[in-house]
């Protein structure tokens, strides 16, 4: 008898050994919406922190589609307690995330305890993360709307400047000039996917210092002049469509094709095209390219931008482990200090001290069209924003269509806005 | 012989009783709790403020509501009878056909029905892109030697899905039909071929009477499945104009998964609901005293 439980105890603690020393090795798991070229790069950082962190921290990542699905998938797992223990997410989502309750808060002593704080972000990235003061997200990049360019065809036609840039696309006068330099033949001047329009017309908004949202003003383009502005900003591209700079329909792949297979010089896209560019160069599949801000076409500098950060899904029904949340921080942390390669994908990093550094400084063409984070246009904050949110579905329904010529823009502005504060 | 009712009574609860409670607890229990989220302004997840019947009210005005039912309307009918009679011709000349060259066709016809939906997407949105796709061929000469992109151009959008959905789920119904035709015993055709009966008569007569208990089931499953209408009108919507295109259930998607308006998509759903119900039940009535005749 006696001896038999001595043989239990003996086994007992050699149980609890053994999980303790499994309880040190943590296992977190992730979920992104990173499927593209940077994809790539980013499960070539989560392996560098798996094989820096063996024996002590895992990373099990899984990748889900981006946009509903991503977000959808997202909010009812956390409600049932199933989701991740951390996800990439956009800032401008993050009321709308608030407002579900699907986001866990991030405190000062969680950051503390990674080593990280605010002071290492931009004042704008660490605000967006947060509602009414409190902390939901970490910031890890801001991504923007660029031009991407051939530089063979726009050299030919005269239009690269002594620092190896192109020059003259100021103004709307003159780009437009360009544009039907290089239309004919079956080429376009510029191509730019129906379906991602919204997001030039949004940066041509903000370059003429419209105001998307103000709650106090009653909503929703405010003013008669803010609507008038969206509507001057699609007629822009709605010009470009009838003056047959660019297809009147055209899919992104499609779209994207049209620049790589030379049928046109200029490529209005996010910057996160970067990757595949980079790639199809090495493979020496491509012409010489480059990619700069937006030109100016109207009052001042501005470009449509969102931010990637990272989030701690606020699981029902399980009870915050101290350990786990270090490890999540730890990885948040990691991520940011070696943001440097996410760079690579073509995003400028939110972590000051790698956005500063030298190495990034001399990235190409990454640094090219860096000053868009200084002069980025973000989504309004309120909860109808973001990716995959009832502001996207809006885009959708009413400006993309009008620069195809199914909606007027006067219109399809005043529909947006109407619809809109209909939903607030 | 003796019977022992109360052992009767236990092995039909033994056989029953499972079905019974995993349909309550599953189909009963949730759609009850539908009915009830239909009363309450819930968010997406997590009970809400009881408030009788405003959602109705909101949903039943609401424009979107409007333009979902018409295009649910209108895909139900490009779909149902089209998928029914296409199916119909197919099996009729497939039953034709002997030994393997009847299996093989048989399964080149089905092969589509077993694909996923994402696939079928993505293979139909490269035939049909405006810029390379395969299909432009045929329709630039109807638009004026121009390239047309079909889920773009509004007018064109759903009887392109249909076209597709009838193209991805005739298999199915081939399937049906062929057992149906196979049903049909040879003597009949032989004696109606003695009494001189031609190939229209034969049909009229024989085939198409002794099909329509079968062609009555495939109109009523179409029927269901395309008033439930989601993934391909969703697929191929995407990065364009949903609203204009919406269906009804992607209508409650909408409200619940992007607006996180978990009350009034249960309304919708409920609404919904009662359509299919009603629409089903009485279409099945009228086909079978068709058939009763």
């Amino acid at each position: 008898m006696t001896k038999s439980l001595r043989r239990l105890a003996l086994a007992s603690t050699a149980f609890f050994a053994l999980a303790t020393g499994a309880m040190a090795q943590q296992t977190v798991v992730w979920w992104d919406f990173l499927a593209g070229g940077d994809g790539v790069r980013m499960k070539a950082l989560i392996e560098a922190f798996n094989t820096e962190h063996a024996g002590e921290i895992t990373i099990e990542n899984t990748t889900l589609e981006w946009g509903t699905p991503f977000y959808t998938k997202l909010q009812t797992s956390a409600a049932i307690g199933e989701g991740p223990d951390i996800a990439t997410y956009h800032l401008s989502r993050i009321p709308l995330a608030v407002d579900s309750g699907t986001l866990s808060e991030i405190t000062d002593e969680d950051m503390a305890g990674a080593g990280i704080s605010d002071a290492d972000f931009t004042a704008a990235a660490s605000d967006a993360g947060k509602v009414d003061g409190t902390r939901y997200a970490v910031p890890f990049d801001q991504h923007g709307l660029i031009l991407y360019y051939n530089k063979d065809m726009l050299a030919e036609a005269g239009l690269i400047g002594d620092d190896g840039l192109p020059t003259g696309l100021d103004g709307l006068e003159n780009f437009n000039a360009v544009l039907a330099k290089f239309t004919g033949d079956g080429k376009y001047g510029v191509s730019t996917p129906t379906g991602d329009r919204y997001r030039t017309i949004y940066s041509l908004f903000g370059q003429q210092g419209g105001t998307m949202f103000d709650e106090a003003a009653g909503g929703f383009f405010p003013t008669d002049e803010d609507v008038a502005k969206l509507t001057a900003a699609i007629d822009v591209v709605k010009g470009w469509v009838d003056s047959g700079y660019t297809p009147v329909q055209v899919e992104s792949p499609a779209a994207l094709a049209l620049f790589t297979s030379q049928q046109s010089p200029f490529f209005i896209m996010g910057n996160w095209e970067i990757p595949t560019f980079v790639d199809l160069h090495a493979k020496g599949e491509l012409f010489e390219w480059g990619a700069v801000e937006l030109p100016t076409l109207f009052e001042t500098k501005a470009a449509w931008s969102d931010s990637h950060a990272f989030v701690i899904p606020a699981n029902a029904g399980k009870e915050a482990d101290a350990d786990k949340r270090a490890a999540v921080l730890k990885v948040i942390a990691w991520m940011d200090q070696h943001s440097l390669d996410w760079a690579g994908a073509g995003h400028i990093p939110a972590y000051n001290a790698v956005r500063d550094s030298a190495e990034f400084q001399t990235l190409k063409p990454q640094s090219d069209y860096a000053g868009f984070a200084d002069t980025a246009v973000f989504d309004p904050r309120t909860i109808l924003a973001g990716p995959a949110a009832p502001l996207g579905d809006a885009w959708s329904n009413y400006v993309n269509p009008a620069t195809t010529g199914e909606i007027e823009p006067a219109d399809a502005a005043t529909q947006m806005r109407d619809d809109l504060n209909g939903q607030l | 012989m003796l019977r022992d009712k109360r052992s009767e009574y236990l092995t039909a609860l033994v056989l029953v009783g499972p079905f019974v409670l995993i349909y309550g607890a599953l189909f009963v229990w949730p759609t009850i709790q539908m009915v009830m989220l239909s009363f309450t302004k819930a968010p997406l997840i997590g009970p809400g403020d009881w408030v009788g019947i405003d959602n109705y009210v909101k949903i039943l005005g609401h424009k979107l509501f409007h333009s979902a039912f018409w295009n649910t309307a209108y895909f139900v009918l490009l779909t149902v009878v089209p998928n029914t009679l296409v199916s119909l011709l197919i099996a009729m000349a497939v039953n034709r056909l002997n030994g393997w060259v009847q299996g093989f066709v048989l399964a080149c016809f089905f092969l589509p029905y077993i694909l996923p939906v994402s696939v079928v997407f993505l293979a139909w949105n490269w035939i049909i892109d405006v810029q390379y796709g395969l299909a432009q061929v045929f329709v630039r000469p109807f638009n004026g030697g121009e390239p047309m992109s079909l889920t773009r151009t509004i007018p064109a959008f759903m009887p392109t899905v249909a076209f597709v959905t009838v193209w991805w789920t005739m298999g199915f119904n081939i399937l049906l039909f062929i057992a149906g035709l196979r049903n049909v015993s040879p003597e009949i055709y032989e004696a109606a071929q003695l009494d001189s009966a031609g190939r229209w008569r034969q049909f009229s007569r024989i085939t198409w009477p002794l099909l329509w208990p079968i062609t009555a089931l495939v109109l009523t499953i179409q029927l269901i499945a395309q008033l439930k209408i989601f993934d391909q009108v969703y697929l191929f919507s995407i990065g364009g104009r949903q609203d204009a295109t919406i269906t009804l259930v992607q209508y409650v998607y909408k409200l619940a998964f992007q607006q996180n308006k978990g009350g009034e998509a249960a309304t919708a759903a409920v609404l919904l609901f009662g359509m299919i119900v009603v629409l089903s039940v009485l279409q099945y009535q009228v086909l079978r005293t068709r058939g009763d005749k």
